[in-house]
C-alpha cells in the first residue's frame, strides 16, 4: 500500500473548524471540538492565518522520544499510542514541535491523529479541501511550481483569449498566496 | 412529549454593580417555550421591564443585556456559530436584538452556559470572564481607548491564552454612539441596535468566555446523518462555488439589475460603477482568503487586502454586501480600497457600518440642499464620494467630536437637531434602513415597518421573491409572506443557526425541525416550531407596544412614499402611502392585533409565568 501523508494546504482554510467537530464525533461520539485531534489555530490580522494544526507522523516522532513508558512508536506511516501503558504524563503533549497533540481534562489519553486508520474524516468532510491525503512522494509539489514559476524568466505573457487582451504575471503567482 | 437533551438549563447572571454572578437554573417548560436565542432574550427582557414598570433607561444600570445561543449553536450542522444579543435597545427605546457569527456562542455554550444576563454597571472599566465554570470580573482601566481588535489582542496577552473568544466594544461603544457594536472573533460584529452602546454604559469592555464541554445532544447518529444530507445538498448546489468565492458580495451585482442597490443616500436605486465595487473586483484585486464560522461550508466572509495605492496594507475580514452598499454606493464611493479601509475603520472603532452608511448619506444629502451648514459641519466640507472627509467624520462620530457627537446620536437625534432632515434620513422607530430599497416592493416596506427592531431586513427580506414574482401577488400574498418570513427567519436566532443555507442556497427549512429533534429528543414539526417563533413575534410586540408603539411608528420612511428612484427598472416608484395603511390592516388582522397593532390581553397572559 502506497503510504499517505495527511496535509494541509493553510491557503484553502477557511477556519469553519467542520474538521475538529468530525475528529471529535468520529473518536469520543461527543460534539465537543475541543476533544479533537486536529485543531484550526486563528491568528489576525497582521498575519492573517488559518492553519489547522494536525500530526505530521515524523519518522522519528519528538513525542517517542520523550515518552516515558515507550508507548507511541512509528508503524506503517502513523504514530500510534498504545492505550496500555500510557500513564497520561503529557510530555508528549508539551514535546511536540508542532503542538499538535493535545490534552483534555475529561481524557485520560492524550488526544492525537491515529489518520482514522487510514482514511481520516477530516479529509472527507473538509468543505474547502484545505486537508488533503497524498503520498509521501508527491508532498511539495505544488511549492515547488509556485516558486519556479516566481523565478522564472519569463515574468510575463501577454495572450488573446476570445477577443480579450490579456496578460499573466508569472512573478505574482507565488506571492499572491498567503 | 418533552425536552431530554439539548440544554445545560444554566442561566448564569451577572451583576456589575456589586460584582455578583448567579447560575440559575432553567426550567423544562421555559426551554420549551422559548427554544432559545431571541426567544430567551425576549423573555428575560419582558420580566425585566415588569420588574421596573416599563421605565428602563436603555442606557442605564437596569437595562438588562442578554447574550444568548441556541440548542443548535456549536452542533454538528452546516453553519450552526450563530447567537443573539438581546436587550432594550439605545437607538429605538424599544426592543432590540443582533445575531453574530463566529464561535463566541459555541464557546458560551460549552462553558455550559444556554443563556448570560447582564446588568448594572461596573465601578470601572472591565471585562468579564467566564472560564468554565468560573466566572470573573477583572478590571482592565487600561483598555480604555482601543479598538476593538486591539482589546482582543491586549485582553489574550493578559490572559495568557489565544484559545478564549472575545466580543469586545471599541471607541463608539465606550462613547455610546447609538448604533455602536459589538465586535467577535475579530471581524464578525453584532451591528445593530446599538449593543456596543450598552456594553459601554455598563463599563463592559468585553466578554471573554473559554469552554470545554461535551456540547448535549439526544442522538448524534441521527443528527450525523441529517447533517450530512444537508451538507450533500449545498455541497452539489450550482451556486456553492460562487459563494464560497464571493459570499454575500455577489448580491452588488443583483441588487443593481434588480433597481434596488441604495445609491446616493437611496436617491438611486443603481449605481453607475457598480463593477468597480462588486464580487468580482474584489475577486480579482483584493481577496487574499476565505473565513467562515463555525462548522459553516458556506464560508461567506472574504478576507481582503489592499496591495497598492493609499490605502496600502488595510487588512479585513469584510466586506460583505451591507457593508459594502452603505459605505459604497450609498455614498457614492467608486474606490473599492476606501470602502475596505472605512469598513476596516468601523470595525476597529466599534460602529455598524449599516447605520454610519445610512446616517453619512443623509448627512452628505442634508449639506448638499443645504439643510445643514458648512458651520453645521465644523467647516469641514463633504460630498458625494469624497473618501476623506468620509473617513474624518467615521472618527468624528467614534469620538463625538463636533458634529459627530450628534450623529452619534443616531437618526433620532439627527432629526431633532435638524427637523427637515426626516425627509431625507431613511429610518423606522430609529433605526436607519439598511440596504434594499424598498420603494419598488410593498411587501419589503412592510417587512421594514413591521420589523421588531427597526429598518433592518432581519426579520422579513421578501424583495427577491417580490422582484421575480411580486407582479401577480395579491395584497393577501403579500402579508402572508412577510409574516412567514417573520416567523421562519426570527427561528434561525431562536435555534441559534445561520439562515443563509436557506435563504440563499435553497436548503429545505424542515431540516431545521429534524436537527431540534435529534438535539433535543423531542419531536416538532416544522409547523409548530414557527408558532412558538410566532409567539415570540408577539411578545416583542408587546414590550413595543407598551413601551409606546402604536400604528403610526409602523411607519414609512418619507423619501420611500414620495421621492422615487431617478433611474434604474424602478425609477418613478414609491409606495402609496393609502395603500401601505390597507397592508398595514391586513397585517394587524392576520396576526389578530388590534386596529392599533396591539396584541389582545389573552396574549400578555402566555408571557407571565
Amino acid at each position: 500500500m502506497i503510504q499517505k501523508k495527511l496535509t494541509v494546504i493553510p491557503e484553502q482554510c477557511s477556519g469553519c473548524r467542520i474538521c475538529e467537530l468530525v475528529c471529535a464525533i468520529k473518536h469520543f461520539g461527543v460534539n465537543n471540538p475541543k476533544k479533537a485531534a486536529i485543531r484550526v489555530l486563528i491568528t489576525y490580522p497582521h498575519p492573517v492565518v488559518r492553519m489547522p494544526i494536525v500530526c505530521s507522523q515524523c519518522k522519528d516522532p519528538t513525542c517517542a522520544k520523550v515518552c516515558p513508558t515507550g508507548v507511541l512508536r512509528w508503524i506503517e506511516g502513523i504514530v500510534r499510542l498504545d492505550k496500555e501503558g500510557c500513564i497520561s504524563c503529557n510530555k508528549c503533549v508539551e514535546a511536540c514541535p508542532f503542538g499538535a497533540i493535545y490534552a483534555h481534562e475529561d481524557c485520560d489519553l492524550p488526544i492525537k491523529c491515529d489518520m482514522c486508520g487510514g482514511d481520516p474524516e477530516c479529509v472527507k468532510k473538509c468543505p474547502k479541501g484545505a486537508l488533503r491525503l497524498i503520498p509521501e512522494a508527491a508532498l511539495g509539489e505544488s511549492k515547488r511550481l509556485n516558486n519556479v514559476l516566481s523565478y522564472t524568466q519569463m515574468k510575463e505573457i501577454e495572450f488573446y483569449e476570445k477577443g480579450e487582451h490579456k496578460v499573466i504575471h508569472y512573478a505574482e503567482i507565488g506571492k499572491e498566496e498567503l | 412529549m418533552s425536552i431530554k437533551s439539548g440544554y445545560f438549563k444554566k442561566h448564569l447572571h451577572v451583576n456589575l454593580t456589586d460584582g455578583s454572578t448567579e447560575r440559575r437554573k432553567l426550567t423544562d417548560t421555559f426551554l420549551e417555550k422559548y427554544i432559545g436565542g431571541r426567544g430567551f432574550g425576549a423573555k428575560l427582557v419582558w420580566d425585566n421591564l415588569n420588574k421596573h414598570n416599563f421605565k428602563i433607561d436603555p442606557l442605564g444600570p437596569e437595562n438588562l443585556l442578554v447574550a444568548a445561543p441556541g440548542p443548535l449553536t456549536g452542533v454538528y450542522l452546516p453553519s450552526s456559530g450563530k447567537s443573539s444579543f438581546i436587550s432594550i435597545s439605545p437607538a429605538t427605546g424599544l426592543y432590540g436584538d443582533s445575531s453574530i457569527g463566529g464561535s463566541f456562542g459555541v464557546e458560551l455554550r460549552q462553558a455550559g452556559i444556554d443563556v448570560l444576563s447582564i446588568n448594572g454597571r461596573a465601578p470601572e472599566l472591565s471585562v468579564l470572564f467566564i472560564d468554565n465554570s468560573e466566572t470573573t470580573i477583572l478590571p482592565m482601566p487600561e483598555l480604555k481607548g482601543t479598538t476593538c481588535l486591539e482589546a482582543e489582542g491586549i485582553i489574550k496577552e493578559r490572559l495568557d491564552t489565544y484559545a478564549v473568544h472575545v466580543a469586545a466594544i471599541g471607541v463608539a461603544g465606550e462613547n455610546m454612539v447609538k448604533f455602536a457594536c459589538l465586535n467577535t472573533d475579530w471581524s464578525r460584529n453584532a451591528g445593530r441596535t446599538g449593543i456596543g452602546a450598552i456594553m459601554g454604559s455598563k463599563n463592559l469592555k468585553a466578554i471573554v468566555v473559554r469552554g470545554h464541554k461535551d456540547l448535549p445532544i439526544y442522538d448524534i447518529k441521527g443528527l450525523m446523518t441529517e447533517s450530512d444530507k444537508a451538507s450533500k445538498y449545498l455541497k452539489e448546489h450550482k451556486y456553492f462555488k460562487l459563494w464560497q468565492q464571493e459570499g454575500l458580495m455577489n448580491v452588488i451585482e443583483y441588487a443593481n439589475e434588480e433597481g434596488i442597490l441604495p445609491s446616493y443616500n437611496f436617491k438611486d436605486s443603481v449605481f453607475a460603477r457598480h463593477d468597480q465595487i462588486n464580487g468580482a473586483t474584489m475577486l480579482a484585486h483584493y481577496k487574499i482568503g476565505d473565513s467562515a464560522c463555525f462548522s459553516c461550508p458556506m464560508c461567506c466572509g472574504n478576507i481582503c487586502l489592499v496591495k497598492n495605492g493609499k490605502y496600502t496594507g488595510t487588512v479585513l475580514e469584510g466586506p460583505e454586501y451591507e457593508s459594502c452598499a452603505m459605505l459604497g454606493s450609498n455614498l457614492g464611493v467608486d474606490n473599492f480600497a476606501a470602502i475596505l479601509s472605512a469598513n476596516c475603520l468601523c470595525d476597529e472603532l466599534g460602529m455598524d457600518t449599516i447605520s454610519t452608511g445610512n446616517v453619512i448619506g443623509a448627512v452628505i444629502e442634508g449639506y448638499e440642499k443645504g439643510i445643514l451648514s458648512l458651520f453645521d459641519l465644523d467647516g469641514k466640507d463633504i460630498t458625494w464620494g469624497d473618501e476623506d472627509a468620509i473617513m474624518d467624520l467615521i472618527q468624528r462620530i467614534a469620538n463625538r467630536e463636533g458634529i459627530g457627537d450628534i450623529i452619534a446620536g443616531g437618526s433620532r437625534r439627527i432629526i431633532e437637531t435638524w427637523p427637515e432632515m426626516d425627509k431625507i434620513i431613511l429610518q423606522v422607530k430609529g433605526l436607519e434602513q439598511s440596504a434594499y430599497d424598498s420603494r419598488a416592493g410593498a411587501s419589503m416596506a412592510l417587512a421594514y415597518a413591521t420589523s421588531d427592531i427597526g429598518a433592518h431586513h432581519t426579520r422579513a427580506w421578501t424583495i427577491a421573491k417580490e422582484m421575480e414574482e411580486g407582479q401577480n401577488w395579491s395584497d393577501e400574498d403579500k402579508v402572508e409572506i412577510v409574516q412567514y418570513h417573520q416567523a421562519l427567519r426570527p427561528l434561525f436566532d431562536m435555534l441559534g443557526v445561520c439562515r443563509l443555507p436557506w435563504i440563499e442556497l435553497g436548503l429545505n427549512e424542515r431540516h431545521y425541525a429534524n436537527f431540534y429533534k435529534y438535539v433535543t429528543g423531542k419531536e416538532v414539526s416544522l409547523d409548530q416550531l414557527l408558532t412558538l417563533s410566532n409567539d415570540i413575534y408577539d411578545l416583542t410586540r408587546l414590550i413595543n407596544t407598551r413601551l409606546g408603539v402604536s400604528r403610526k411608528d409602523d411607519s414609512l420612511p418619507y423619501r420611500v412614499r414620495t421621492n422615487p428612484a431617478l433611474k434604474g427598472p424602478n425609477a418613478g416608484k414609491v409606495i402609496d402611502p393609502e395603500y401601505f395603511q390597507k397592508l398595514l390592516s391586513l397585517y394587524y388582522e392576520k396576526r389578530g392585533w388590534d386596529s392599533n397593532g396591539v396584541p389582545s390581553p389573552e396574549v400578555e397572559n402566555k408571557f407571565n409565568d
